[in-house]
């Protein structure tokens, strides 16, 4: 189970870092039917909308009722679900709140769903919370004069940081201080990406030594990635990477991800040039084994990128860490379902697995809307639900 | 059992079905009749009909022991040659089934090998060529190797025309029952930009969501399989904030796996629609040029782009 899910919360105490909104919601609830019959929650992915609404419903014992932004595309299919539904009242329970998720998954292209929404929000007589991650878009200009509008902000960091020590606590995992901030910092007010990414790195178990191990090597590299954008070039400059143990490929990597710290403008574009021609010269090395292009790779990467600036810099810059290839990693972890499924659909239809891959966004939607499809695929369980997502 | 992915349901099972490659295909279909085939290159854009003719070539020779005499292999998705090499081995040790003396071995996206990877293929298909044949298919009969190219006889496939995709359209929408107009129609044939199968791809993915197929949906599908955020990189390049751009394109082509190649293509394609000088954007597109050269030379896609993206924070300055 994603740990998004089984951490989600189920009580309004449990909801970290929205008090205010907390509050609102409350009182929306309290005094429906004297007010206006919708609120619209909006804020940044990973901020909880969808679980302060669940928790609400919760909390006040309502059935949920909910709704995508596809459902709002196809009318028929609206109003045989949810007209009855508003004006029914359910047998077990008085009580009802609808939840239209993700409200600008609705494109350009579908006024007329919001203009569904738009009725169904003057009909209802059952509360009505509608979650968008962006609202100021001029389609949802009526639909914000409908509804309470709720801004949540992005979680602090100090908050995330508290949640994935919590559940790396539960989870039995052993994680430092540093790299839990790292983390909550990486996750920029979005909590449900910080609890992904724990449960990612979670699964490689000797990641933390791996990073220990890293520490060591950082000061050398530090120390020349200074020499190269503080000083001014030297002969000496071309030496400068010699002392560092990492393969010049992972130079090539940390170089790339500081250029921006130091240079910006010209600098920058000289900067980025001579780091691509370093590049070239590397692919070159690859391809014609020919290793006296080596000497290029390094006068440009060392010499090349310390001579663009046209003074000394002065202060002082933490250099980052590479993150790119971290971020590929976890980001194949995320596609492992991807892959899979384009493996079987590429098979299946005769065509390559890259194509099915580039084709993806067309493939996944005719996949997700047809259980048919599903089963002559024979797709698993855990990649049906990959499509749903 | 009929499949429901529709390029399956409608994929053509005569050599007459196939629309818009007249000319090849007679000549596969004689050879074919002549029950004795070369080995055969098919060379053209994706989604025209390649690995649809072949399949028809193979299931008219072998009637209903197709499977047991062909092999699919797909150069692009094979590790290396060597597993090439290994799958050919094992499939052509035994005899072909039925009265035709040979297997049919199709190597589909033959140009994603390498020239060294060719030559080691050629070999192969000397090796084997009392049992088997050979069809392969690419997209640039130029990348295909001249000892292979001239051990092949040579079939070229074109870009569908407006008339066939909407035959093609129009068979299928009588027979799903959706109800699609002539706007529409001329939607999807731009959008899929003379492929077949991206054609059918794109026109179920609408229907899945509404059998009534209007101009609108099929737009709001096309666009949702376009790299749509190459604005947003470019509008924070030439607004000078560099690392939002950097971010934002590592992070939309590691989030939608989109390749460089499809990346450059669009920056490409948006240059036009930029606030700048004429002369600006002719600067930029040499640099987009060489860029993409480099890309499809094998440099990294990653340090590629960022640098062309450093260039387009310069022209925001109004500098070179």
């Amino acid at each position: 189970m994603p740990w998004v899910e089984k951490y989600r919360p189920r009580k309004f105490s449990e909801i970290k870092g929205q008090d205010e909104a907390v509050l609102k919601i409350k009182d929306f609830l309290k005094n429906f039917g004297k007010k206006k019959k919708a609120m619209l929650l909006h804020g940044p992915p990973g901020t909880g909308k969808t679980s302060l609404a669940h928790v609400a419903a919760k909390e006040n014992k309502f059935e949920i009722f909910e709704l995508n932004a596809s459902d709002l595309r196809n009318r028929e299919k609206l109003r045989t679900i949810l007209k009855p539904a508003i004006q029914q009242k359910s047998l077990q329970n008085d009580n009802k709140l609808i939840l239209v998720d993700e409200v600008d998954g609705i494109s350009e292209y579908d006024y007329g769903g919001v203009g569904e929404l738009l009725e169904i929000i003057e009909g209802t007589t059952y509360p009505i919370i509608i979650t968008a991650n962006d609202i100021w878009d001029k389609k949802f200009n009526l639909l914000r004069k409908k509804c309470e509008v709720l801004q949540l902000k992005e979680i602090g960091y100090d908050i995330i940081k508290s949640v994935i020590s919590e559940i790396s606590k539960i989870e039995r995992i052993e994680i430092n201080d540093d790299f839990t901030t790292e983390l909550a910092i990486k996750a920029k007010g979005d909590l449900r990406a910080a609890i992904n990414d724990l449960q990612t790195l979670s699964k490689i178990k000797d990641y933390l030594s791996i990073i220990l191990d890293e520490r060591n090597k950082e000061t050398d590299i530090f120390n020349s990635l200074r020499k190269v954008f503080k000083e001014k070039p030297t002969n000496e400059t071309l030496g400068v990477f010699d002392s560092v143990k990492m393969s010049i490929d992972d130079i090539i990597l940390w170089v790339e991800e500081n250029i921006p710290a130091e240079y910006s403008g010209k600098e920058l574009a000289r900067a980025y040039d001579l780091l691509s021609k370093t590049d070239v010269f590397r692919g070159r090395i690859y391809k014609q084994q020919y290793w006296r292009f080596l000497v290029y790779e390094n006068i440009f990467l060392s010499y090349g990128i310390a001579s663009v600036k046209k003074d000394a810099k002065t202060g002082f810059t933490t250099y980052k860490k590479p993150t790119r290839i971290l971020q590929i990693w976890m980001n194949n972890q995320r596609t492992v379902y991807k892959k899979s499924i384009c493996e079987k659909y590429s098979a299946y239809v005769h065509v390559s697995k890259k194509r099915a891959m580039n084709e993806f966004p067309v493939i996944k939607q005719i996949l997700k809307a047809n259980p048919l499809i599903q089963k002559e695929l024979k797709l698993e369980d855990e990649e049906i639900e990959y499509l749903r997502l | 059992m009929v499949s429901s992915i529709w390029t399956e349901r409608y994929r053509p099972i005569k050599f007459s079905e196939i629309v818009g490659q007249d000319n090849s295909v007679k000549r596969v279909e004689a050879l074919t009749n002549s029950l004795n085939i070369p080995h055969m290159l098919f060379a053209g854009p994706a989604g025209t009909g390649k690995s649809t003719l072949a399949l028809i070539v193979v299931k008219e020779l072998y009637k209903e022991n197709w499977k047991e005499n062909y092999l699919e292999l797909n150069a692009s998705d094979e590790r290396g040659i060597n597993v090439v090499r290994e799958k050919v081995k094992n499939f052509a040790r035994t005899k072909s089934l039925g009265n035709i003396p040979f297997k049919i071995i199709f190597l589909d996206e033959a140009d994603a090998l390498t020239p060294e990877a060719q030559q080691a293929l050629r070999r192969t298909m000397e090796n084997y060529s009392a049992t088997c044949r050979f069809i392969m298919s690419c997209n640039y009969s130029s990348k295909i190797i001249d000892p292979i190219q001239s051990r092949c006889a040579l079939f070229k496939f074109k870009l569908l025309e407006k008339k066939d995709v909407e035959q093609v359209i129009y068979k299928i929408a009588e027979a799903e029952k959706l109800t699609i107009n002539p706007a529409a129609v001329e939607i999807l044939y731009e959008g899929c930009e003379g492929d077949c199968r991206r054609c059918i791809n794109i026109l179920q993915s609408t229907a899945s969501i509404s059998p009534s197929i209007t101009a609108e949906l099929v737009a709001t599908i096309i666009s949702n399989t376009k790299p749509r955020d190459i604005k947003v990189v470019l509008d924070y390049a030439l607004s000078g904030d560099f690392q939002k751009a950097k971010e934002k394109l590592l992070d939309m082509m590691l989030r939608e796996s989109i390749s460089g190649q499809d990346v450059i293509k669009a920056i490409q394609k948006e240059i036009w629609n930029l606030p700048i000088e004429p002369t600006m954007k002719v600067k930029l597109t040499e640099k987009t040029g060489e860029i993409e050269f480099r890309i499809v030379e094998g440099s990294d896609p990653f340090i590629q782009l960022q640098s062309l993206l450093a260039s387009f924070v310069l022209a925001g300055l109004g500098k070179e």
